[in-house]
């Protein structure tokens, strides 16, 4: 009997992964809380307002944004992380065999990135049928960028784990303390640190600033990127606002952060195979 | 089938192998010895492939291949020192999966479990099992793909008594087979028992090359036995001394030093001058003593 080929070798590690994500705790987990949080939200934008009921797709979508921005990352990088981080005597007996390290490492990332997507899918199917038999249809192609971006964010920060991981063969909680540390950082702190930044600065270098922190920042370049989906720059925090009055309109905006989210989908986890194909187990 | 050619390893700044060469050819068994921190899990992960060499070269198959290279990882199966599973997975699921790995026939699973004495446990979660019985798990997933080099670290380290019938098995099988094997142990008895040859690492450097009966020779030589006499007297110990002379009494025992061949003429010498034994022990030769020993004896042919 042959050795699989390649695709085959990424599908075996990939369902692998799906199996161990599903039968650990912290997926089904995230998909619970997702999906509470997501029903949650959706009812408490006119709660809030004193209005009564679900809000329809659109109002959903820029309500749940937050929401993603903040869980996603965060999900992503600590279930990345535990998963990309094995224990040295598991690392050692899975890539001692004959597999490219390539092969595991993208097979794995697509079986996380299965069970995460799986998790949020579940959130969202239920914030979406209950919009839907509530609101109906209107604004759902903006509910179902919000979704997309969630799933970027996902595939992102899924790259960005298995970079930590490849660097800490061994030392799981080194590597978790720092992926905490990365979603604080590219969370919490690059925002405030850049608008603290910018008002030290004069306006035209501010602006640029402000520019460079949409493209940079996955989180950032999301978050610009589905509001101005959904509903335009009316809901644009400043920087997003400096990015879209620079980049001269929607669609030039929309080009320069799907540049920027794909590169973040692929540099994170090109570094992490070479790094990986370079270490020594 | 492995062939290390001056292969050093340097972490930061440790040295953790330095130029060693050393050639293990088909259908031998041989043993790495040593001390912790001598070398001998670096030198098998680097066959396994795991790790780069800083200088050198590391190669297995025939024709050699670099080890790092996932063609000549083909022909080789490796076992670590401490192997972990996932803990929601069954034994028979992880064995499964690195059989589709591995490109093995179906029907290997259950004969790998059923060698690895883990058959009524297949469907257990992995987290329920003893240390021992994973152990077992990662012999039968070293088992699973007939591989003709088989790279073992310490695998009786923490093998339960069935774990290590295993293990001998699986050694003895591999020999007969015609197959190459490359283990390390600190256990002489593993080592005495199943290799052809020794290398002995200290210190990250190969001091000594052996066969077993040299190895058990040299220790032997380095034994001691101990003696309780009835009616220890000075006539005892000079007759002893006329074959041992490095005997001593130490409290009421005698205590003699030396190669384990003249223990039946000290005996014999014994008897001689009427004394009585009551209880005798011997010990063989301890190995941090040896592995001093052979470091003084490199250090003397290459100042």
């Amino acid at each position: 009997m042959s050795a699989p080929g390649t695709l085959a070798m990424v599908r075996l590690f990939a369902r692998q992964e799906l199996v161990l994500a599903v039968r650990s705790r912290w997926t089904p987990i995230f998909a619970v809380v997702f999906a509470a949080l997501s029903l949650a939200v959706g009812f408490s934008g006119y709660i809030v307002t004193g209005g009564f009921g679900m809000q329809d797709f659109a109002r959903t979508a820029v309500s749940l944004v937050q929401l993603v921005l903040l869980l996603v990352p965060l999900t992503a990088l600590l279930i990345g992380v535990m998963a990309l981080a094995p224990e040295r005597g598991a690392a050692e007996l899975l890539f001692a065999q004959p597999v490219p390290r390539a092969t595991v490492l993208v097979g794995k990332l697509v079986g996380l990135f299965e069970a995460l997507a799986a998790a949020q899918l579940i959130g969202f199917g239920a914030a979406g049928l209950t919009v839907f038999s509530q609101a109906g249809e209107t604004g759902a192609g903006g509910f179902l960028l919000m979704v997309a971006g969630s799933l970027a964010l996902t595939a992102i920060f899924l790259g960005i784990a298995a970079l930590i991981s490849v660097g800490n063969v061994g030392r799981r909680a080194r590597a978790l303390a720092i992926a905490l540390v990365v979603w604080f950082v590219a969370v919490v702190l690059f925002d405030v640190a850049i608008l603290g930044v910018a008002t030290l600065l004069r306006s035209g270098h501010a602006s640029r600033l402000l520019v460079t922190a949409v493209i940079v920042n996955p989180v950032d370049a999301v978050r610009t990127g589905t509001l101005l989906g959904i509903e335009g720059s009316a809901a644009f925090g400043a920087a997003s606002l400096a990015f879209f009055r620079i980049t001269g309109g929607s669609t030039a905006a929309a080009a320069y952060l799907l540049v920027s989210v794909g590169a973040w989908l692929v540099v994170p986890t090109v570094l992490a195979v070479r790094r990986l194909e370079r270490a020594d187990l | 089938m492995i062939r290390f050619r001056a292969f050093s390893k340097r972490f930061g700044n440790h040295l953790a192998v330095e130029r060693l060469t050393l050639d293990v050819g088909r259908g031998d068994v041989v043993a790495l010895l040593g001390p912790n921190g001598s070398g001998k899990t670096t030198s098998l992960k680097a066959a396994a492939g795991l790790i780069r060499p800083t200088a050198g070269e590391v190669a297995v198959g025939d024709p050699p291949r670099p080890s790092v290279l996932a063609e000549a990882r083909r022909i080789t199966s490796y076992l670590p020192q401490r192997v972990s599973f996932p803990d929601t997975l069954s034994g028979l699921e992880v064995v499964e999966f690195y059989r589709a790995l591995r490109g093995a026939p179906g029907g290997r699973v259950q004969d790998v479990m059923k060698a690895a004495a883990l058959n009524g446990a297949g469907e257990r979660a992995v987290g329920t099992y003893s240390g021992g019985m994973v152990q077992r798990l990662g012999l039968a997933v070293a088992m699973l793909p007939d591989a003709p080099v088989l790279l073992l670290d310490e695998p009786t380290a923490a093998l339960d008594p069935d774990g290590l019938c295993t293990f001998y098995g699986l050694v003895e099988r591999h020999r007969s087979d015609g197959r190459t094997v490359l283990f390390s142990s600190h256990q002489l008895g593993d080592v005495e028992r199943l290799a052809d040859r020794i290398a002995v690492l200290v210190e990250g450097r190969l001091v000594a090359t052996f066969t077993a009966s040299e190895l058990a020779l040299r220790l032997a030589d380095r034994g001691v036995m101990r003696l309780r006499v009835e009616r220890t007297s000075d006539a005892v110990l000079a007759g002893v001394r006329t074959i041992a002379p490095r005997a001593t009494m130490v409290g009421s025992d005698l205590v003699v030093p030396g190669p384990a061949a003249d223990r039946p003429r000290v005996l014999a010498a014994l008897q001689a001058t009427g004394a009585t034994v009551l209880a005798l022990t011997a010990e063989e030769g301890r190995l941090d003593a040896f592995y001093h020993e052979l470091i003084a004896e490199q250090e003397e042919r290459h100042p």
